[in-house]
């Protein structure tokens, strides 16, 4: 391999990759961006080039019979990854019918939606009506309304006398609700507990973090009932994508399988993959059959951009909206722009 | 050409093409600080009245928080509108400017990604110039949930017609990623099901020990370990599928039969003459397996209705009775045991060797036989053990004149393959089944050593406290306790151990000294931890870390700007470790009924350092 091969090979690879190679090799690699790892690790390669290109076409090699994740990913928008070096201009894609979108139709309709009363959402409706019958799973992408259901449903459970948990994973986002809540219903009837604190401990509606909640399971599974569990009639809990955080993930799991038979489950989630799978599993295991309430279309629509460096802006994609499922459906201008910006960013010695 | 836009201009075309108000997200925490400073030199102002709009919600803000009332960057957001949001900051502050941005007073705020989740915190557009990002020490590229998380805080419920993502290049994109984060299905998620120490002890404390695995079946872990399994069972059921061709032929397993067989005949024709030769156990145990005995195979037992040699080669046979009544011949090398037990049993000459009545008298004892039986010591003479195909010859075989000779020949190699297929996928079923629940029993194994559960699996009376410890580190904490390693430690030694536990970054900085006192604690702690590192991975014990805690809880009197100044630290990483600091503390007082003296230390711990900016908030 030549330098210049070596370097292509490495310009191709994804971040992540390169951050596989450079452990042992580049001191604090992970401070470095792709542009200057790639130089590190050039600079590097020149003390064993053999041990270097074999342990990269390992990790090529390894990434293409594993595809996980991100590394699926086909090789795209990359014109100059051709083999010739020389920038292609943008015809990897097939012809396209309609012509990309102009700037200008890009960004009209900016602006505020006029004031309009309150109309729960058909989904928040159905999440609060299945909640009568079973648990409920709700995934749907960030910002659609999921805080509505989590309010409503603990209003009808106070209504009855149920007390009420919501969790979250983080302190800030418990202590931003605890503010929320204590709006909606009165401070008389929110409480928060953390590790060292509580307050108002004995309200029907209770703030915690998730493993907060965990514990006191354990603990009323050990007899030392500590808090009123048996008159407790839902558990929310919001974020519940956690549940795939490596390190916190288990207290989700703990949570929800120590939650009293009793309670109803309202798991509250953005967009995941397989949000059916937790709810079969829910389904297995607990007393009530649990609902998913699931989409992916986004309430406010959301539209993709890409601004030089030199202040250009372009739409991102040849159509206005996002284009599902189509990665290299990108806009011809915001292509060669971003062609430009990486002939010209990348290490010295690159062709001309 | 620069390698990324330069903020106030990115800012500034924001602006113009009415994208505001805008969360730019940044690699780092100094990105943000530095895209803050592009500001010092910069003279655009905002107009008056939005500079008072600003200054009305800090001061509510204020009110509540007052720690924040001197922040240093409140002058500069005044001015110019746009502020940062990131970890190294303190929670107080955060919540000011997020309560500044849901009140519409500024532009643009710059955030690390830690702002995509959960923070309720939304803007008509999101830049994007990145497409990794840290995580356990490590940059890996985003997810395609993450970047729909990242994305997703554009456009406003109630508030925007529509959202903006915008990328913009920097050294740190791969455009490749984004484009298919926005556009892709959000991965699936996978259980992270670790078992800990404390779960075990606490979930021992409250199901007796058989109800364990129906607990461990009920996590998500087990949830898709089964349907991997199940996976592995259909593919199962076609092998099965495609081996009944194959069933039982003139020999029941002719399979194994033939593969014998077959690697004898290849062995002979390299080595001539073979060696006979019996493994030492074979030969031992044969003078045992004598009429009436009860032998153990490797599933189930026989009777022995009488042991001969092979009529070649003179190896070691036995002719066995079955449960069920099958009698076979066998080399009697397919005894694994030989028990102290033999039953009465009338011998006759020929087939099958004994009479009719004892047969069935026989098979009736055989059932009914206690499921342990002693075995029978055998004395096994030291030799080196030999292979058992080569003690084979293919005298013992009938194949070469068995009619389904060719039909063995010709179906083996698939029939084989086919069989290995099938015991491989049963392995890993049977594996995917019990894997949660062994991993259980090596922490119970290691719970038992240390003396947290006694050898019938229940809490012991140190159990009994320790599952009250409930957070990382929690075997390097409880033995800490037994060791009484802070009898008579002070409430800050014993907070500055705690944070140096609690601690698990290694970002660098300049920090404070520790005392002689703390030191030597911390190297019996480093010790200790370093014994039980093949049980739990050891904390990184940081000394400069302790110190910022021994000196807040040492010197009451110290304040938190003079804390931070004592350290390179930001303040909101102090914060945090303080934070954590105190949950350790809490969890320690939770100790009151068993280590009355060790939960009043931790006690006067947190009333000293829940104070200043950690009272403000719960
Ligand atoms: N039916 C509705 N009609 C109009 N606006 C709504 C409706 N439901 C919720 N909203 C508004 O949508 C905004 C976002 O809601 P919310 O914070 O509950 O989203 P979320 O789903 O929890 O998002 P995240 O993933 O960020 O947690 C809020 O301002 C809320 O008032
Ligand atoms: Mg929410």
């Amino acid at each position: 391999m030549t330098t210049e091969e070596l370097e292509r090979l490495l310009v191709e690879q994804p971040v992540e990759l390169l951050h596989r190679l450079a452990r042992g090799r580049v001191h604090r690699h992970f401070r470095a961006g792709k542009r200057r790892l790639i130089e590190l690790l050039l600079r590097h390669s020149a003390e064993n080039r053999q041990g270097f290109e074999s342990d990269l076409l390992a990790l090529i090699a390894d990434r293409q019979s594993h595809p996980v994740g991100p590394a699926a990913r086909p090789a795209v928008e990359r014109p100059r990854a051709a083999a010739h070096g020389r920038p292609h201009p943008a015809h990897h894609e097939p012809e396209h019918h309609e012509s990309p979108v102009a700037l200008g139709a890009w960004l009209e309709g900016i602006g505020v939606p006029p004031p309009q009363p309150f109309v729960p959402d058909p989904w928040q409706e159905e999440a609060l009506a299945k909640l009568q019958q079973g648990d409920v799973i709700v995934s749907v992408p960030t910002g659609s309304g999921k805080t509505y259901v989590a309010v409503e449903a603990a209003r009808r459970a106070m209504e009855e006398n149920r007390t009420v948990i919501y969790t979250s994973p983080l302190k800030a986002l418990s202590n931003t609700k605890y503010t929320e809540f204590c709006r909606i219903f009165g401070a008389e009837r929110v409480g928060i507990l953390t590790g060292d604190r509580r307050d108002n401990a004995q309200a029907p509606l209770l703030i915690m973090t998730t493993e907060i909640l965990r514990n006191l399971l354990y603990d009323a599974a050990g007899g030392e009932i500590d808090l009123r569990l048996d008159t407790l009639g839902l558990v929310i809990l919001d974020e519940s994508q956690y549940l795939a955080d490596p390190e916190r993930g288990v207290v989700w799991e703990e949570t929800i399988i120590f939650c009293p038979s009793q309670a109803r489950l309202l798991l509250l989630s953005a967009s995941i993959g397989n949000p059916h799978d937790i709810a079969d599993w829910l389904t297995s295991i607990r007393i009530t059959p649990c609902y998913l309430i699931k989409h992916s279309k986004r309430t406010v629509p959301l539209r993709a951009g890409y601004l030089h460096p030199d202040g250009k802006l372009t739409p991102l994609f040849r159509t206005v909206g996002i284009p599902h499922g189509h990665p290299n459906y990108l806009h011809p201008e915001a292509r060669r722009l971003f062609a430009r910006y990486e002939d010209e960013t990348m290490p010295s010695g690159r062709r001309r | 050409m620069p390698p990324s836009i330069h903020p106030v201009d990115l800012i500034e075309a924001l602006r113009q093409k009415h994208l505001t108000p805008a969360i730019v997200f940044l690699t780092s925490r100094r990105a943000c600080d530095e895209a803050m400073e592009s500001f010092d030199h910069t003279r655009s102002f905002l107009p008056p009245v939005r500079q008072e709009a600003i200054g009305t919600v800090l001061r509510q803000v204020i009110d509540q928080y007052p720690s924040i009332a001197e922040h240093p960057l409140i002058p500069t957001v005044q001015r110019i509108g746009v502020a940062a949001h990131h970890a190294g900051h303190l929670p107080s502050w955060k919540i000011a400017v997020e309560e500044l941005m849901r009140h519409g007073c500024l532009d643009a705020v710059f955030a690390t990604t830690t702002l995509a989740a959960g923070v309720d915190f939304p803007a008509r557009t999101v830049v994007i110039t990145q497409s990794s990002i840290r995580k356990a020490r490590d940059f890996t590229d985003l997810t395609i949930g993450e970047v729909q998380q990242v994305a997703g805080r554009a456009g406003r419920r109630g508030k925007d017609l529509v959202g903006f993502a915008i990328v913009t290049p920097s050294p740190y994109i791969d455009l490749g990623v984004i484009t298919k984060g926005l556009t892709g299905q959000p991965e699936a998620i996978n259980s992270q099901f670790v078992i800990s120490y404390p779960m075990v002890l606490n979930l021992l404390k409250a199901h007796p020990l058989d109800q364990m695995q129906a607990i461990l079946a009920k996590s998500f872990a087990q949830f898709q370990l089964n349907q991997r399994a199940e996976v592995l069972e259909r593919k199962l059921d076609e092998i099965h599928r495609q081996l009944e061709p194959y069933g039982p032929r003139v020999c029941t397993d002719w399979i194994s039969q033939w593969q014998l067989f077959d690697h004898v005949r290849r062995q002979r024709t390299h080595r001539t003459p073979m060696r006979r030769h019996e493994p030492p156990e074979v030969a031992a145990r044969f003078h045992f397996l004598t009429t009436g005995r009860v032998a153990g195979l490797s599933k189930s037992r026989g009777v022995v209705l009488r042991q001969y040699r092979s009529k070649g080669q003179k190896s070691p046979m036995v002719t066995l009775l079955r449960p069920g009544g099958a009698i076979t011949e066998c080399p009697a090398a397919i005894v694994t045991e030989v028990f102290d037990h033999v039953l009465d049993c009338v011998e006759a000459p020929v087939y099958p060797w004994c009479t009719p009545d004892s047969i069935e008298q026989l098979l009736r004892e055989l059932e009914e036989l206690p499921p342990r039986l002693p075995v029978l010591p055998i004395l096994v003479p030291k030799e080196e053990l030999i292979p058992d195909a080569i003690v084979q010859t293919l005298g013992d075989f009938s194949c070469p004149t068995c009619p389904s000779r060719s039909a063995c020949q010709k179906d083996h190699a698939h029939a084989s393959k086919l069989r290995q297929e099938q015991q491989r996928h049963t392995k890993a079923i049977q594996a995917l089944r019990t894997s949660l629940w062994h991993r259980f029993q090596e922490k119970i194994d290691a719970l038992q050593r240390f003396g947290y559960l006694s050898p019938t699996v229940q809490l012991t009376e140190t159990g009994e406290w320790a599952r009250l410890i409930r957070i990382d580190h929690s075997l390097l904490i409880t033995e800490l306790v037994r060791a009484e390693a802070f009898s008579g430690a002070s409430p800050a030694l014993l907070a500055a151990v705690m944070s140096s536990i609690a601690h698990d970054d290694d970002r660098p900085g300049a920090f404070p000294r520790i005392s002689p006192g703390l030191g030597s604690l911390l190297a019996q702690v480093r010790k200790l931890a370093e014994s039980l590192s093949p049980f739990e991975d050891p904390p990184l014990l940081r000394a400069d870390i302790a110190a910022i805690t021994e000196q807040w809880i040492g010197d009451p009197t110290l304040t938190w700007i003079g804390l931070c100044k004592k350290t390179t630290m930001a303040e909101g990483d102090i914060y945090r470790l303080l934070a954590r600091t105190l949950e350790f503390l809490s969890q320690l007082h939770g100790l009151r009924h068993t280590h009355p003296s060790l939960a009043e230390s931790a006690s006067q711990a947190i009333a000293t350092l829940r104070r200043g900016v950690l009272e403000e908030l719960p």
